[in-house]
C-alpha cells in the first residue's frame, strides 16, 4: 500500500511475533488528519497488536511507523510516552477507568500527568463530560456507573488533552446495541469536531460503519478496503 | 444453621480450589505457602517448651560436680575428672580431662568407651572444626587423638565443641584444685529452680507478641487472591446461588488452602527441624529430636487453622456484594466505628491494671489476667488501625499523580491496606513494649563485674608450681599481649590448715615484682626483695593482728602445710596503703616482691595473671590460651567484660531477637504477596495507565506512598500501644518508667524497613505488570 500524501500516520511492512505466533506479518497502515479509520477483522488477527505498534505500545520487530513525519523507533520510551501522553488518546473495550479515582478524576488524569493543575484539569475534563453526557456523573467512581456511561466517560479521557489521533480498540465491545451506538456517535463526532483522527479496531460492521476507510487484517496482513455504501 | 448445606458449600468451595486451572492452583499454592509458614512456626513455638526441657535434662544427666562435702575414696567405680572448658575465638568449648580409677567408672551420657590418655572423644561439631582449616590455634590446645564421638545424649546441641580427653594422675589435684571423684554423672536430686515472676512475665508477654503476628499473618494468607476469587464466584450467583452460600463456597476454597497450608507446614516444619540441627543462632542450637511439637498444641493448630480461614473469608465478605453478572462491587462500606475498637484497649487495661506492682514483692500475678490483657491490647491494634486509616485517609488533601492514585485508592479499599500493615504493628507494639521491659529490668538482671578493662582484658588462673619470673616472661612474648601483671597469691593462717581446728586468723599473700604490685599498693619505692604490708582493705582484720616480727604463718596449699611452707614474719616489713587491684578490689595481707620470697614457698602460690591485649592482632585472646595451656593445661583463663548478664534472662532476650526476626520475615514475606497479588489484579489497568503515557516512575510512587501512608499509620499507632503496654508492664515490675527511645526507634524503623524492602522487591514485578503485555485479550 502506497502512502497516501498528508498522511499523519504512516506504517509500513510491520512484522511482530509472539513465540511462533506471527501476529503482524507486513501489515501496511496510514491515516490523515481528521480520518475515522476502522481496522476491521476476526479475532486473533493481529489488529489490536497493529493499533499497538501504531501507538507506540509495543515495538514491531521489523518495519517502519512514522508519525508526523517521525519514525517511532528511533524514539526511545520516555519520548513514545510524551507523545501518548500529548498527541494520542486511547479508549479500550472495558474502558480501563481507574477505580479508585471519580469519573471527573479519571478524565483530568492525562492533563495532570502533563503537569497541568488539578483545578485547572478538572475543569477542562468537566467540559469534556459535558460533550459526552456524563457531567452528572463526575463525583461518582467508575464502579457506581454502568457501562455505558464509563465508556463515554473513557472516551472524554481520551479527547482531553486534545490529542491529533485517538486509538479505540474495541471501544463498544462491552456493551450493547444502543449504547455502543450512542458511544460511537459521540467519539466520532467530538473527534471531528476537534479534528482529531481515529485509529477504530473492531469486528463489528456497524461499528466501523462510523469510519471513512476501513483496513482489513487477516493473518497479520492488512488490506485497504473500499467503502461499500 | 443448615449442617449439610454448610458442608455442601464448604465442600464445593475445596473443589473448586483444585479444579479452578492455573489460576486456581497459583491461589492455592500462595495460600498454602502462606499458611505453611505460619503453621512451621507455630508449630515450632508448640515445640519449643519440649526442647528447653530435653535440653535441661541432658545438662542435668552429665553434671559432674560432687554433691557431697566428703571425697568419696578410690574405688572400682570412681572417676576423676577435671574441667579444662576453653573458647575458640567467640565459641566455647566445654572440655573434660578424665581418667577411670577401676572397671565400673561412671560414664557420661553419649560416651561408650574411656579414651586412653593421649585420646579424647569429641562432638561431631568438634570433629569438623578441628578438621577443618583455621583450627590450627585450637588444635595446639588439645593435642590428643580423636579416638571417637560424643553421641547426642551427652550434648545439649548440635553445634555444642565438647571433647573428653583421657587424663593421668588427676588426682594430684583433688582438694579444690580442679579435680573431682564422681561416682556417678548427674544429679541425683534434680530441683526445679523457681522461676523469678519477672522473667515469667517476659516470657509470657513474648509468647503473645510473637505468636499474634503470626496470626494475623495466616489470617491475611488465607485471603491471598481472595479478590480475583469472589470475581470468579459470581459466576455461581448465575446458576442460582444465593449471597451465602457463594460467601460459604469462597471459604470453602479457603479452607482448602488450609488445609494444603497444614501439610505445607508440616512440611516446612520438618525442613525446618532438620535444618535447626545444623545451624546455631546466638550461640544456641538443638537436635533435630529435640524439636517435636506437644501433641495437644499440634492438634489445637490444625483445627484452629482451618477454622480461622473460614471465619475470616466470611468476615472479609461481609462488604463485598457478588452479582450474577459477575461484577463485584465492594459494597460503600459502613463507616468504621470506633466505640466498639476501643473496647479491647481498654479491656486489655482493665485486665492489667489491678496486676500493677504485683510481679515485683511476691511473684503473685495472674498469669491469664496478664496474657488475656497483653492480647487484648494487641487485638487492640489490629481494630484500631483499619478505623485510623479510613478517618485519616478520607482527610488526606490530593497533591501530585502518584499521591493521588495512592490516597484514592486507599479512600476506597482502607481495609486492605490495614489489613497489610496489620502485622507488622502488632509485632512492632510488642517488641517496643518488651524493649521497654528488658530495658527497664536491665539492671536488675546484668551485674557490674568491677573488672576494669582499662587494667586488663584477660585473667588467667595458673595453678601452684608454674615458675614464676618464667611464667610471666612467656605470657609477656606472647603474641597480642601488650602488658602482663603477674601475681601469686596464697592464703597465711596462724596455725597449720591441716590442724584440727585449722587457723583462728588468716592474711593474704600477694607475691609480684615491683610493677605488679604497684598494681595493688601505692608504693614509695621499691626493689626487689622489698616486703609490704597492706593497709586499708575494707575485709581485713587479722593483718594487723598477725603483723608481729617473728610471728610464723602457715601457707595453705593442697595437700596440707608443711613445714617448709611456714613463713617467719621478719623485721623491716612496710606498711603502705592498698590500692584497687584489676579486678577492683583493695586487697589486704602481705605484699612480696619476688625476691622476698622464701624458695620453698614458690612452689605453693597460685598464679593470677593479668594481661592486655592488643585485640587488633588476630586471634590475640587465642595465642593467649595457648600460652596458658603450655604453661600448665589446668590453667584457666577468663574474658573480662564489664559486666555480666543473669544467663536466663540472656536466653530470654537472646529468644526474643530471633523471635522477632523471624516473624519480622513472615510478615515481609506476607506483605510481598499481598503486594503482587494486588498488582497481578490491576495488571491491565496499569498496562493501559502507561499506555496513554503514564510515567513509571509516578507509578512506582503511587505504589510507595500506597504502604508508606498506611504504615506510618500503623507505626505510630503501635507507638503509641507500645509504649502504653510498656509503661504497664514496668509499673506491673514496680520498675521506674522510663522510655527507651533508641530501642523504641530502632523497632519502628525496623518495622519500616522491612515495608521499603517489600516495595523494592515488588518493584521488578510492578515494571513488568506495566508492559504492554497487560493489553492483550486474545
Amino acid at each position: 500500500m502506497n502512502a497516501p500524501g498528508g498522511s499523519l500516520l504512516v506504517a509500513e511492512d510491520l512484522k511482530k511475533a509472539y513465540g511462533p505466533t506471527m501476529a503482524l506479518d507486513g501489515a501496511a497502515f496510514s491515516i490523515h488528519p481528521g480520518e475515522v479509520v476502522a481496522v476491521m477483522g476476526p479475532s486473533g488477527s493481529g489488529k489490536s497488536t497493529l493499533l499497538h505498534c501504531l501507538a507506540g505500545i509495543v515495538t514491531p520487530d521489523s518495519g517502519s511507523i512514522r508519525y508526523d513525519g517521525q519514525e517511532l523507533a528511533t524514539m526511545n520510551d520516555a519520548r513514545r510516552s510524551l507523545l501518548r501522553r500529548t498527541e494520542f488518546g486511547f479508549v479500550f473495550q472495558f474502558g480501563q477507568l481507574v477505580p479508585e479515582l471519580t469519573c471527573v478524576e479519571n478524565v483530568a488524569l492525562p492533563l495532570r500527568l502533563n503537569g497541568t493543575s488539578r483545578k485547572q484539569a478538572e475543569r477542562t475534563a468537566l467540559g469534556w463530560m459535558e460533550r459526552l453526557e456524563v457531567d452528572d456523573l463526575a463525583k461518582k467512581r467508575p464502579g457506581e456507573v454502568s457501562g455505558g456511561q464509563g465508556q463515554r466517560v473513557a472516551v472524554a479521557r481520551s479527547l482531553v488533552t486534545s490529542p491529533r489521533l485517538i486509538f479505540a480498540d474495541e471501544p463498544t465491545g462491552a456493551l450493547d446495541s444502543l449504547n455502543g451506538e450512542r458511544v460511537m456517535e459521540l467519539l466520532t463526532e467530538a473527534a471531528r469536531s476537534a479534528n482529531a483522527a481515529v485509529v477504530l479496531v473492531t469486528h463489528e460492521a456497524r461499528v466501523a460503519a462510523y469510519s471513512d476507510r476501513e483496513i482489513v487484517v487477516r493473518d497479520g496482513k492488512s488490506r485497504d478496503m473500499e467503502r461499500v455504501v | 444453621m443448615n449442617v449439610r448445606q454448610w458442608s455442601r458449600d464448604l465442600g464445593l468451595g475445596v473443589r473448586f480450589a483444585f479444579t479452578g486451572g492455573r489460576e486456581g492452583w497459583i491461589r492455592a499454592v500462595l495460600t498454602a505457602v502462606g499458611v505453611g509458614l505460619g503453621v512451621a512456626v507455630l508449630l515450632l513455638t508448640t515445640a519449643i517448651p519440649n526442647a528447653l526441657a530435653v535440653r535441661h535434662e541432658r545438662e542435668e544427666a552429665r553434671l559432674d560436680y560432687s554433691f557431697s562435702a566428703e571425697v568419696p575414696r578410690k574405688a572400682d567405680d570412681t572417676l576423676l575428672i577435671v574441667e579444662t572448658d576453653t573458647t575458640f575465638r567467640d565459641k566455647d568449648v566445654r572440655g573434660r580431662l578424665v581418667e577411670p580409677e577401676g572397671p565400673d567408672a561412671p560414664r557420661p551420657p553419649g560416651v561408650d568407651v574411656y579414651p586412653a590418655q593421649g585420646e579424647m572423644v569429641v562432638s561431631p561439631a568438634l570433629k569438623r572444626l578441628l578438621a577443618s582449616g583455621g583450627s590450627a590455634l585450637l588444635r595446639e590446645r588439645l593435642p590428643y587423638r580423636i579416638v571417637g564421638t560424643i553421641g547426642e545424649s551427652g550434648l545439649i546441641g548440635s553445634q555444642e565443641l565438647a571433647y573428653y580427653a583421657g587424663g593421668s594422675g588427676l588426682a594430684a589435684y583433688l582438694d579444690g584444685d580442679g579435680a573431682t571423684r564422681l561416682t556417678a554423672f548427674g544429679n541425683p536430686k534434680p530441683t526445679h529452680e523457681a522461676t523469678d515472676p519477672v522473667l515469667v512475665l517476659l516470657i509470657l508477654v513474648m509468647i503473645v507478641v510473637l505468636l499474634m503476628p503470626v496470626a494475623v499473618f495466616i489470617a491475611a494468607a488465607v485471603r491471598f487472591g481472595g479478590e480475583r476469587r469472589d470475581r470468579r464466584l459470581a459466576a455461581l450467583r448465575l446458576i442460582g446461588s444465593d449471597g451465602r452460600m457463594t460467601r460459604r463456597v469462597a471459604a470453602g476454597e479457603a479452607m482448602a488452602g488450609a488445609l494444603l497450608g497444614l501439610v505445607a507446614g508440616t512440611g516446612f516444619f520438618l525442613i525446618g527441624r532438620q535444618v535447626a540441627g545444623s545451624v546455631e543462632v546466638l550461640g544456641m542450637s538443638a537436635w533435630p529430636s529435640y524439636l517435636n511439637p506437644s501433641p495437644l498444641l499440634a492438634a489445637l493448630v490444625a483445627l484452629a487453622v482451618p477454622a480461622a480461614a473460614v471465619l475470616v473469608t466470611l468476615f472479609a465478605l461481609r462488604g463485598v456484594v457478588i452479582e450474577p453478572l459477575g461484577v463485584v462491587r465492594t459494597a460503600r462500606p459502613a463507616r468504621r466505628r470506633l466505640w466498639w475498637r476501643l473496647l479491647l484497649p481498654v479491656g486489655g487495661l482493665a485486665m492489667l491494671y489491678p496486676m500493677i506492682g504485683q510481679g515485683r514483692t511476691n511473684g503473685d500475678f495472674n498469669q491469664y489476667l496478664v496474657t488475656g490483657g497483653v492480647l487484648l491490647l494487641l487485638v487492640g491494634v489490629t481494630a484500631l488501625l483499619p478505623w485510623l486509616v479510613e478517618t485519616v485517609v478520607a482527610r488526606l488533601g490530593s497533591g501530585g499523580v502518584a499521591w493521588q492514585l495512592a490516597v484514592r485508592r486507599l479512600q476506597l479499599s482502607s481495609g486492605t491496606a490495614a489489613r497489610m500493615v496489620n502485622g507488622i504493628a502488632v509485632a512492632v507494639a510488642g517488641a517496643i513494649a518488651l524493649q521497654m521491659l528488658f530495658a527497664g529490668v536491665d539492671g536488675d538482671y546484668t551485674e557490674s563485674t568491677g573488672q576494669d578493662l582499662r587494667r586488663a582484658q584477660l585473667q588467667v588462673t595458673v595453678p601452684e608450681g608454674a615458675p614464676l619470673d618464667a611464667t610471666a616472661e612467656k605470657f609477656a612474648d606472647t603474641k597480642g599481649v601488650t602488658k602482663v601483671t603477674a601475681l601469686w597469691e596464697g592464703y597465711l593462717g596462724d596455725a597449720s590448715w591441716e590442724s584440727e581446728n585449722g587457723p583462728t586468723r588468716t592474711s593474704e599473700l600477694t607475691v609480684g615484682d615491683c610493677a605488679a604490685l604497684r598494681e595493688v599498693a601505692k608504693l614509695p619505692s621499691c626493689k626487689d626483695g622489698d616486703m609490704f604490708v597492706l593497709d586499708g582493705s575494707d575485709y581485713d582484720g587479722d593483718t594487723p593482728v598477725l603483723n608481729k616480727p617473728g610471728t610464723k604463718l602457715y601457707l595453705e596449699e593442697p595437700g596440707g602445710s608443711r613445714d617448709e611452707s611456714v613463713w617467719t614474719i621478719p623485721a623491716g616489713v612496710r606498711e603502705v596503703p592498698s590500692a584497687k587491684d584489676p579486678r577492683n578490689l583493695k586487697r589486704g595481707g602481705f605484699a612480696l616482691t619476688t625476691g622476698a620470697l622464701p624458695k620453698s614457698l614458690a612452689a605453693s602460690v597460685r598464679g593470677e595473671v593479668y594481661l592486655s591485649v592488643d585485640q587488633s592482632v588476630p586471634d590475640a585472646d587465642d595465642h593467649v590460651r595457648n600460652t596458658a595451656f603450655h604453661v600448665d593445661p589446668m590453667a584457666s583463663l577468663m574474658t573480662w567484660s564489664a559486666t555480666k548478664q543473669d544467663r536466663k534472662y540472656a536466653s530470654i532476650r537472646s529468644g526474643l531477637l530471633i523471635g522477632s526476626a523471624c516473624v519480622l520475615l513472615l510478615i515481609g514475606a506476607s506483605l510481598l504477596v499481598s503486594q503482587l497479588e494486588q498488582l497481578r489484579d490491576r495488571r491491565k489497568l496499569l498496562s493501559s495507565l502507561v499506555a496513554f503515557g503514564t510515567r513509571r516512575r509516578t507509578l512506582g510512587l503511587s505504589v510507595l506512598w500506597q504502604t508508606a501512608i498506611p504504615i506510618a499509620l500503623g507505626l505510630l499507632l503501635a507507638m503509641a500501644v507500645g509504649l502504653t503496654l510498656g509503661a504497664i508492664l514496668l509499673r506491673m515490675t514496680d520498675t521506674a518508667i522510663r522510655v527507651d527511645w533508641p530501642s523504641v526507634l530502632a523497632m519502628t524503623g525496623f518495622g519500616a524497613a522491612v515495608v521499603v524492602l517489600v516495595t523494592l522487591l515488588s518493584l521488578p514485578p510492578l515494571i513488568r505488570l506495566m508492559r504492554p503485555d497487560g493489553l492483550r485479550t486474545e
